[in-house]
């Protein structure tokens, strides 16, 4: 048994035949008012059917870019999920290799700054005494030391043990 | 592959930044494998020998109540000479100086009964390989000449060479070398 707005749902769309139509017809109370109604949804659906159309994208590639992207981002969650490891720059691997090397680098570099600047070599710009020696015939005890002096880059040969001279030995 | 080219780019410039002398002969090295060692160039500073003059000077410094102005030759290294040796008058009592041409000349700075002998051996590294001797004339008759020291000494351009001689009454020599 339909209920009345099934029956008039389907008088409206035409779908009531034979006998049901007669039967919602004679039901009718003001049965120029119901088909005056169902003119007007008709004219309303095809109203609807002629308007309401799907909109045309204008930014198609943009659209589609977006979406393979949203597939991408799902697969690789799905991947994760499933324990699988992803490829990127900085791995862990990748990170203990850039630091060895960046040690070994440090270590080359630092090699070289140490065979370039001996602490104990002597400055090319001081003077530099390469031998010295007092005749034994004139002074047998003589030594010779030699010492530079920073203040003035004075690099000086140090004598003890000279026969001391009389003082004519200043003139000119 | 990229940052591979880039990292050994980064190694290179780091090597030239921080050994500047090394990291250029790597670099030519790299550059020219099978260039002659000789016709590289090379990074070892070399003197200019020509037309530097080097003040070679006895010095007699002593103590006295009214000291003479030091000669402009020693000005530089009074500070030094003063506080190393204790005395306050510097007073030059023979010198030469010499103009390097070939940084092969020999020279005499002399006294009376000094002369200190200066034989330049050529350049080097920032200055020239010289040997000195110190002779003694003895007032004999006849007059003796007599070494008494002897040494070779590389003298930088920038760093004065003081010797001391003997003692002279209350006073003592100094000899003195300045590349000026």
């Amino acid at each position: 048994m339909k209920t009345f707005e099934e029956n008039w749902t389907a008088w409206l769309d035409d779908k009531l035949t034979g006998q049901e139509l007669v039967e919602f017809e004679s039901a009718l109370p003001d049965k120029a008012a119901a088909e005056a109604e169902k003119r007007g949804a008709h004219q309303l659906g095809a109203l609807l059917k002629r308007e309401l159309v799907a909109p045309a994208l204008t930014n198609e590639d943009f659209f589609h870019h977006q979406l393979r992207e949203r597939i991408a981002r799902e697969e690789a969650g799905s991947v994760r999920e499933r324990g699988e490891s992803v490829s990127t720059w900085w791995t862990i691997r990748r990170l203990f290799w850039t630091g060895a090397t960046s040690l070994a680098l440090f270590f080359i570099c630092a090699a070289f700054v140490m065979r370039d600047k001996d602490p104990t070599e002597q400055s090319q710009y001081l003077s530099q005494i390469l031998n010295a020696h007092v005749d034994p015939a004139v002074a047998p005890n003589a030594t010779v030391s030699m010492f530079e002096s920073k203040q003035d880059r004075v690099t000086v040969l140090w004598t003890e043990g000279l026969k001391s001279l009389p003082s004519d030995y200043a003139a000119k | 592959m990229h940052r591979r080219l880039m990292l050994v780019t980064a190694c290179l410039a780091l090597l030239t930044s921080v050994s500047p002398t090394y990291g250029r002969d790597f670099l030519d090295d790299l550059l020219h494998p099978f260039a002659p060692a000789h016709k590289k160039s090379s990074s070892k500073p070399t003197a200019s020998h020509s037309g530097e003059i080097v003040w070679s000077g006895l010095v007699m410094a002593d103590n006295v109540e009214k000291p003479q102005a030091i000669p402009s030759e020693l000005a530089r290294i009074e500070p030094t000479l003063k506080e190393l040796f204790g005395y306050n008058q510097f007073e030059v009592i023979g010198q030469s100086r010499k103009t390097l041409m070939n940084g092969q000349e020999d020279w005499l700075a002399s006294s009376k009964h000094f002369a200190l002998h200066v034989d330049a051996q050529g350049p080097s590294e920032g200055g020239y390989i010289v040997d000195l001797k110190l002779m003694q004339r003895d007032s004999t008759e006849p007059p003796t000449d007599q070494l008494v020291l002897e040494t070779a000494t590389k003298l930088s351009k920038r760093s004065p060479l003081v010797i001391k001689g003997p003692q002279i009454g209350k006073g003592q020599l100094l000899l003195v070398l300045v590349v000026q």
